[in-house]
């Protein structure tokens, strides 16, 4: 197992440079998280609401580094045979098969049970081998010739057997499968784990892993973010929706916009060629940031008052 | 001596951030990495690998605030003593250089801690003394003293340095109890010679002096910069443990005897055992899986059948809905307990199955409403005020067959809280036992001792034939430990 070495990440400030031209605009809290998950090659397990950029911090590393993103996402149910590897059932049937009519071959000279059985055994057992081994992401990460990003997503979402699952693969890298023996990274992968914070990750799993928490941005952050990724969009009204989108975070919503939202928000008042943002507009437009017919009506009650005052 | 790093986990693993010694090596590694010159940095890194929930991190930030503002904060707070001090001797500035370039002085700076035993050359001319330096060997002996220079020179780095070092000698990090500030103040001060400064003062006093005046604001100085360092201390090293010393304590009281005012304690402390509950049995949650060929077996199976799956093996794990019901006696004598342990049931709720709870005195009601709408601490008191009164078993379980016993069925484990005091009346012992037959277990709470139980009006002993499992729950210790053991056996 060898390590990568990358230029891009050689110190927070680069990170955060290199991510900012990648049109990722990260705080300090993330460039210093991955710098240390790189330098310490460690996990980084990202934590934080819906929609604040977790996984998308794993898809601008890739982009970064220049490295093939894998990606499992997590499910109820999610088991080894679909995160770790398969074997090729329909391959080892034909195989049988094939030995059955090789075996007048293989026994051919033999005499009595025992001698036939100690030909058998001479005869190369590739039944459990790697050729018939199908890969799932975990393993593929793994295999990978130059590194990779592995994103593991909404981890949260997993079961717990799956959660220890992953333990041996955090933490050294490797997979143990029964019958082939102990599958090593050939370079070691970065690994983003994401969790929407539905139910507490095991100690185990934390301990293995760095940990970073998205907050929602502050309104310099989140300004900045929404002029890099709808450029187009005038000063004055990425002030203004911004700051609206502040105010509503303020409220006790259901489920509070976040930059995802902020940024489709942009969007769409760019489609409608919008100068300004007034009453009507926003109530026209409010589904783009709430998804919930609770929070759009409440929020809407209060409008006057989330208004920037002009 | 440790390193500040170690010592700092020390301080977080006190307010109750879990740090594992594997992490403590993460720690250090990113510690190498990033340097410790940028504090942003630092907090930020340590912050990853140290404290891994948001719950954590609000902590962390607070100790890390402490801890590592600490020296800086000594600093400034120092120098802005030390400026309004030299205003006010003005006229010292000048002899301070001046003895700062004496040989003497230079050699009781490298002689080490107190600087006591330094050889003072008495026939030198300082000005400092030039009243009366024959009379006045305290004064002298001061003088050559490093302290006394590091005071003087306002070399505020070195000073705090001190106070450490002697804080260090003095096992400042063993201090527990806020009764213990004076005596750790007084032993740093010791260790750092600061008796030469109190002699110095005292043979002014008994001179009149003209120094009495600068000696005394000298002392005082010292003695100030010490309290706060203890003071700081403290709050880092004691607070996080007379915290748990705090909830163990409460943890082991029965609940009736504790007072009223620490009430808020017991409910956060019961909140925080049923955090640890749920995260020690969530691991078993949701083992169902959908239909799936289990192609393995299926395979290995069809090897008999010459190749051919003729026998298959499906993936499935047992599933079994638990229902929780908890029949809680609110009357006077019990009122506490049922509240804390619908407090415990409630917090547990992400946990647990499903939960009705049931109130009585004498008559008997379904409560489990009040708690879908109100938060649990609310719904507590209501239930209490709602069904207070004389206890009457006999007509509570009889309520509660009439309106629970068809729900009753193998997965359900019914918990009764009470004293099992029937005021002498009928105990209709063959109601429960319907409910024990029906039931998968029945769990009896008792918050009276063992010993009580069966004697006077008491019929726990008649009670407890139809359980499958009585216990005390005096204390939240016990509390806590039968709900572990109600967890491990509902799933």
């Amino acid at each position: 197992m060898h390590d990568l070495d990358f230029p891009q990440l050689d110190s927070v400030e680069t990170i955060e440079a290199q991510f900012e031209k990648h049109g990722y605009i990260c705080s300090r809290e993330i460039a210093t998280a991955v710098f240390l998950a790189f330098k310490l090659r460690k996990p980084i397990l990202v934590e934080g609401p819906p929609g604040v950029g977790k996984t998308e911090l794993a898809k601008t590393s890739a982009t970064l580094l220049d490295l093939p993103l894998i990606r499992l996402q997590c499910y109820e149910g999610l088991d080894e045979a679909k995160a770790l590897y398969e074997w090729k059932y329909g391959k080892q049937l034909l195989y049988t098969q094939v030995l059955k009519e090789k075996l007048g071959d293989v026994l051919q000279g033999a005499r009595g049970l025992a001698e036939s059985m100690e030909k058998l055994h001479q005869f190369g057992d590739i039944f459990y081998s790697p050729d018939f081994l199908e890969p799932r992401p975990l393993l593929k990460a793994m295999q990978q010739e130059g590194g990779a990003i592995l994103l593991i997503d909404e981890v949260d979402k997993s079961d717990y057997e799956f959660e220890s699952l992953l333990l041996e693969i955090l933490s050294d890298y490797q997979i143990s499968i029964p019958e082939i023996g102990t599958v090593k990274a050939r370079t070691s992968p970065m690994v983003f784990l994401t969790s929407n914070n539905t139910r507490d990750i095991s100690d185990a799993l934390k301990r293995r892993c760095l940990h970073l928490y998205i907050p929602f941005p502050t309104v310099d952050l989140e300004e900045r973010i929404v002029s890099s990724r709808v450029p187009e969009i005038s000063d004055d009204l990425r002030h203004q929706l911004v700051a609206f989108v502040h105010s509503l975070r303020e409220l006790d919503l259901k489920k509070s916009p976040a930059i995802s939202e902020t940024i489709d928000w942009a969007k769409s008042l760019l489609l409608l060629h919008a100068e300004q943002l007034d009453e009507n507009l926003i109530r026209d437009t409010l589904n783009v940031l709430l998804k919930y017919q609770d929070d759009i009506e409440a929020s809407t009650e209060q409008l006057r008052g989330l208004l920037p005052v002009r | 001596m440790q390193s500040p790093l170690v010592n700092f986990i020390d301080v977080l693993r006190s307010h109750d951030v879990r740090v594992s010694p594997a992490e403590t090596l993460d720690a250090m590694h990113a510690m190498s990495i990033l340097g410790y010159e940028d504090r942003e940095h630092l907090r930020i890194g340590l912050a990853a690998t140290l404290a891994k929930t948001p719950r954590e991190k609000v902590i962390f930030d607070a100790c890390f605030e402490r801890y590592f503002s600490h020296n800086f904060d000594a600093d400034t707070a120092e120098s802005e003593q030390a400026a309004n001090k030299d205003s006010s001797d003005n006229s010292e500035t000048a002899e301070q250089s001046e003895q700062n370039q004496q040989p003497g002085a230079s050699g009781a700076v490298a002689g080490g801690d107190s600087g006591g035993d330094s050889s003072g050359s008495g026939g030198q001319s300082d000005p400092f003394d030039q009243v009366d330096s024959e009379d006045s060997p305290a004064l002298q002996e001061l003088l050559d003293s490093q302290l006394m220079q590091q005071l003087r020179d306002g070399e505020r780095e070195h000073l705090t340095m001190d106070i450490a070092r002697a804080a260090e000698r003095s096992d400042l990090g063993e201090i527990r109890m806020f009764t213990q500030k004076g005596i750790f103040t007084r032993r740093i001060l010791d260790e750092m010679g600061e008796d030469l400064l109190r002699n110095a003062v005292i043979e002014a006093e008994q001179t009149a002096s003209n120094l009495l005046q600068p000696l005394r604001q000298y002392r005082d100085a010292l003695r100030e910069l010490v309290r706060d360092y203890v003071e700081r201390e403290y709050l880092l090293h004691a607070e996080g443990r007379n915290q748990q010393f705090m909830e163990d304590i409460i943890g082991r009281t029965k609940l009736n005897n504790i007072e009223h005012q620490y009430m808020h304690r017991v409910q956060d402390l019961v909140r925080k055992m049923a955090r640890r509950l749920a995260a020690k049995h969530s691991r078993k949650r949701k083992v169902y899986r959908r239909g799936q060929l289990n192609m393995t077996r299926t395979i290995r199976r069809g090897v008999a059948t010459d190749g051919a799956l003729f026998e298959t093996f499906w993936k499935r794990t047992r599933k079994d809905k638990p229902q929780l019901l908890a029949v809680c006696d609110v009357s006077g004598s019990v009122a506490a307990y049922a509240k804390f342990l619908l407090l415990f049931l409630y917090s547990l709720n992400e946990v647990l199955p499903r939960v009705r709870s049931f109130a009585f005195s004498s008559n008997l009601g379904e409560v489990s409403e009040l708690f879908e709408k109100y938060p649990v601490e609310q719904a507590v008191e209501m239930v209490n005020r709602q069904y207070g009164g004389a206890t009457d078993y006999g007509t509570a379980f009889a309520d509660f067959t009439s309106l629970a016993l068809e729900d009753i069925n193998s997965s359900t484990t019914v918990i009764i809280l009470g004293d099992a005091r029937n005021n002498n009346g009928d105990p209709r012992l063959d109601v429960l036992q319907s409910i024990y037959q029906r039931a998968k277990q029945v769990l009896w709470l008792n918050p009276e001792s063992r010993r009580m139980w069966g004697t006077g009006d008491s019929e726990m002993r008649r009670y407890q034939s139809a359980c499958h499992f009585a216990a005390e729950c005096g204390s939240l210790k016990q509390l806590e430990r039968v709900v572990d053991q109600l967890l491990k056996s509902t799933r």
